[in-house]
């Protein structure tokens, strides 16, 4: 049998990029259908495929890396490279919204009052939960660099605890911000003010809870011995992207919350 | 293995200790070691034993067998039944998911059918 002189990774063949494909497709026609004929099979249908298409597209990743030793140096050098592009982009994605909210808010308009916040809009208060907000995000940086700490230490219990701490506080700032969202005096609708806070917030809502689901993914993978001391690039991925929704947040309360208010 | 290069001694300084070192080797150990008895549980001098069973025995191992079978069986493939049956569903959804579009775009582009 032939074994390959050379440390990079020939995948298997997979299914999961085109069935990946179709579930865009299916998301974004099921979209229009949805505007225009009022059904939602279509788009349900693209969620599931999702759904489906990503957990077994990972799942095969585990597998290969942690059980078939694929992952050496120079992979894992590619997927470093990999994650560090995707949150670049990522970046570059909440960027255009700021655009959005400091072209708005540095010159409002006269239908706006020529002020902002704008005529009528009541802003939230910025020390009050959004300060408590950006407080739960602080800490939950500190407890998943304690969290790499004790994995790379080899002990065990207190990464397991650390993280899920990290995930905890997690959960604690996505309840925090749907409770502001539901008590919010103003809405998306309210103009440009309501629209760039809740698009910017709500994205940033969503990689939360993105950011949140990952790091329990690693919770179970720890849970189950998948780390190594030396070895644990899915929870650096995970703290990477963690760390830039924490900064994104910062950036959204000292912008949006604090100097526009 | 991994070694390292002295370019002014041009002599091998040994393995690094960083060098990717998977689990079920341990790093920095001479391929020959004493034999291990497996009556009671392996334990490395770090891991002592309240550590060891904390939320469940380390199954690693066994599943690094399972999946390094040389059987040529697709990783997606390679637990048997259970990948067998979430591929087939996924495919299913896929094929009638593009029929069902194809079908929905081509009623939604007749004229009349706002």
């Amino acid at each position: 049998m032939a074994h390959q002189a050379h440390a990079y990774h020939m995948v298997d063949p997979s299914p999961w990029p085109l069935t990946g494909a179709v579930a865009a497709l299916l998301m974004t026609s099921g979209l229009a259908v949805w505007m225009h004929f009022h059904s939602t099979i279509l788009m349900t249908l693209g969620l599931a495929l999702l759904l489906l298409t990503m957990i077994q597209w990972w799942r095969d990743i585990i597998r290969e890396g942690t059980f078939q030793g694929h992952h050496t140096p120079p992979v894992q050098k590619g997927l470093r490279f990999g994650m560090v592009l995707f949150i670049t982009s990522e970046v570059f994605f909440f960027l255009g919204f700021f655009w959005a909210f400091y072209h708005a808010s540095l010159a409002p308009t006269p239908e706006l009052g020529g002020c902002w916040p704008p005529t009528g809009i009541f802003a939230l208060d910025p020390f009050e939960v959004p300060l408590l907000n950006t407080a739960v995000l602080l800490a939950s940086g500190v407890t998943v660099t304690w969290a790499h700490h004790s994995i790379m230490e080899g002990e065990r219990k207190q990464a397991i605890q650390s993280l899920t701490l990290t995930i905890l506080l997690g959960f604690y700032f996505t309840f925090l911000q749907a409770m502001e969202y539901y008590e919010a005096p103003f809405t998306i609708a309210d103009g440009v003010y309501g629209a760039t806070f809740f698009v910017a917030t709500g994205f940033h809502g969503l990689h939360v809870i993105i950011g949140s689901s990952f790091l329990a993914i690693c919770l179970l993978r720890q849970a189950q011995h998948h780390f190594t001391s030396e070895h644990h690039f899915g929870f650096e991925a995970a703290a990477w992207y963690w760390h830039f929704v924490d900064v994104v947040w910062l950036f959204l309360y000292v912008s949006i919350y604090w100097w526009g208010s | 293995m991994y070694y390292r290069l002295n370019g002014v001694t041009q002599r091998l300084t040994g393995a690094p200790a960083t060098a990717y070192s998977p689990q079920g080797l341990r790093p920095n150990v001479p391929p020959v070691s004493p034999p291990v008895i497996f009556a009671t549980p392996t334990k490395l001098a770090s891991e002592a034993g309240s550590q060891v069973e904390y939320l469940g025995p380390n199954r690693v191992p066994a599943l690094q067998k399972l999946f390094q079978m040389s059987d040529g069986v697709p990783v997606h493939l390679k637990r048997g039944l259970i990948d067998k049956l979430l591929y087939r569903t996924t495919m299913g959804l896929t094929v009638g998911g593009v029929v069902y579009c194809l079908v929905a775009l081509y009623v939604a582009a007749q004229p009349g059918n706002k």
